[in-house]
């Protein structure tokens, strides 16, 4: 079964909020769906809100990742908000750290950050 | 996230090898069936030996602190007396050993000296030896190996018993680390958004494991932007110790907030250079003031 994410506008910024476990291909679905928004919607940033969940495997945290290089290829700029305290701990365990990656702690802090420049 | 901390910090303990302690022992089973000859006559002379056996020990003014009135010294005496008797004829088996520890333990626990156990041991092997040579003396042959048996299981005991001695000094060391290291390190609000964690003490891998649930729930509690590790109380930092900080505060970054670590010592400092970590890696200050400031201008953007 495959969940679609909502990828909502909020002024010039995408907000892509996933509520449950995605699977691989709902990812990709996600990441394609981003990248085509960006330009159309002429978004100056993507917030991706990871806080409903409570785990993210290496698939999932390196695919967050390459969509934010993407993103930024497009011009626009990608900002992961919410990762939780546990979810953070096993992706450093998993040697995934996104060092390349903006993130920030929740939605509001986000737009804070996309604003701020 | 306690589940993840916990099972890293698991250490098992192995459990007790009986079939290889009686083979470095040489007990076999027909060790027990020599010492069984010996039944009727330990049988005959247990409670004289173990009479002689307090007497001896109340003669001492140490071995005799160790009682409390005539009422303790016959309780104790029918526990000698039982004691006695599975010398000769117990079952070597899973409770025999279990049984032996825990004697082992309470002899530990009142303050019983392996010197004392042992010199009591010797006693008990000494009389009984000299009896049994005694009443065998038309037969020395036969009775040579009935004791030879016996002498392996008194040191098979002797053996758990101070194996029992061992174990529970280093129960009692690891409960003691354990406790230094279970004390809290507060994680408290400068002022909005700015964390600051002093840590004092020794920062061993169970306390930075704690120290990273503190630190990482404390970030969402207090809607942190920037945290400050204060480390200027913690003498020493290992190789996991410092990949354990690297680790929290990449962690943080993941949550969105920036980290300083601050206060290293010199030596703290030259530890982390030879185990390759680089001030790239951290983001360091000098002192807490700096590390402040740093922070600040983190969150500032």
């Amino acid at each position: 079964m495959s969940s679609r994410v909502p990828i909502l506008r909020q002024g010039d910024v995408l907000i892509a909020s996933i509520q449950e476990e995605l699977s691989d291909g709902d990812i990709l679905d996600l990441q394609l769906r981003i990248l085509e928004e960006v330009i159309r919607c002429r978004a100056s940033g993507v917030i991706v809100d990871v806080s409903a969940l409570d785990v993210l495997d290496s698939f999932g945290s390196r695919s967050l990742s390459d969509m934010a290089q993407a993103v930024r290829l497009r011009g626009s700029r990608l900002v992961i908000v919410g990762i939780q305290p546990d979810v953070a701990y096993s992706m450093v365990l998993l040697g995934v750290t996104l060092p390349d990656v903006a993130t920030a702690l929740d939605l509001d802090r986000g737009l804070a950050l996309l604003e701020a420049g | 996230m306690l589940e993840i901390i916990a099972s890293s910090a698991e250490d098992a303990r192995d459990g007790y090898d009986l079939q290889k302690a009686m083979k470095w022992f040489d007990l076999s089973p027909e060790d027990r069936d020599r010492t069984m000859q010996l039944g009727e006559i330990s049988e005959s002379v247990a409670e004289a030996i173990i009479e002689a056996f307090y007497e001896h020990l109340l003669s001492d003014p140490v071995a005799a602190q160790h009682f409390h009135g005539p009422d303790h010294v016959e309780k104790v005496k029918a526990g000698q007396l039982r004691y006695f008797r599975e010398l000769i004829s117990a079952e070597l088996d899973d409770d025999y050993i279990a049984d032996r520890r825990r004697i082992g333990g309470i002899h530990e626990r009142t303050g019983v000296t392996p010197t004392l156990y042992i010199g009591a041991y010797a006693f008990y092997l000494n009389r009984l030896a000299t009896i049994v040579l005694d009443r065998m003396k038309e037969e020395p042959d036969s009775a040579f190996p009935l004791l030879l048996s016996l002498f392996k299981f008194a040191h098979f005991d002797m053996a758990l018993a101070l194996e029992t001695y061992v174990d529970t000094r280093e129960e009692t060391i690891r409960d003691r680390e354990r406790e230094l290291s279970e004390l809290p390190t507060p994680v408290l609000q400068l002022r909005p958004g700015l964390l600051l964690i002093p840590v004092v003490g020794t920062l061993d891998s169970f306390r930075a494991r704690a120290l990273t649930v503190q630190l990482l729930e404390g970030i969402r509690a207090h809607r942190a932007r920037a945290v400050v590790l204060d480390i200027t109380g913690v003498a020493a930092v290992d190789s996991a110790v410092a990949n354990h900080l690297i680790q929290t505060m990449s962690a943080a970054r993941l949550m969105g907030v920036r980290s300083v670590l601050t206060g290293l010592s010199a030596e703290v400092a030259q530890s982390l250079v030879k185990v390759g970590v680089t001030a790239e890696k951290l983001q360091t200050a000098g002192d807490l003031e700096s590390g402040i400031e740093l922070a600040d201008r983190l969150m500032a953007g």
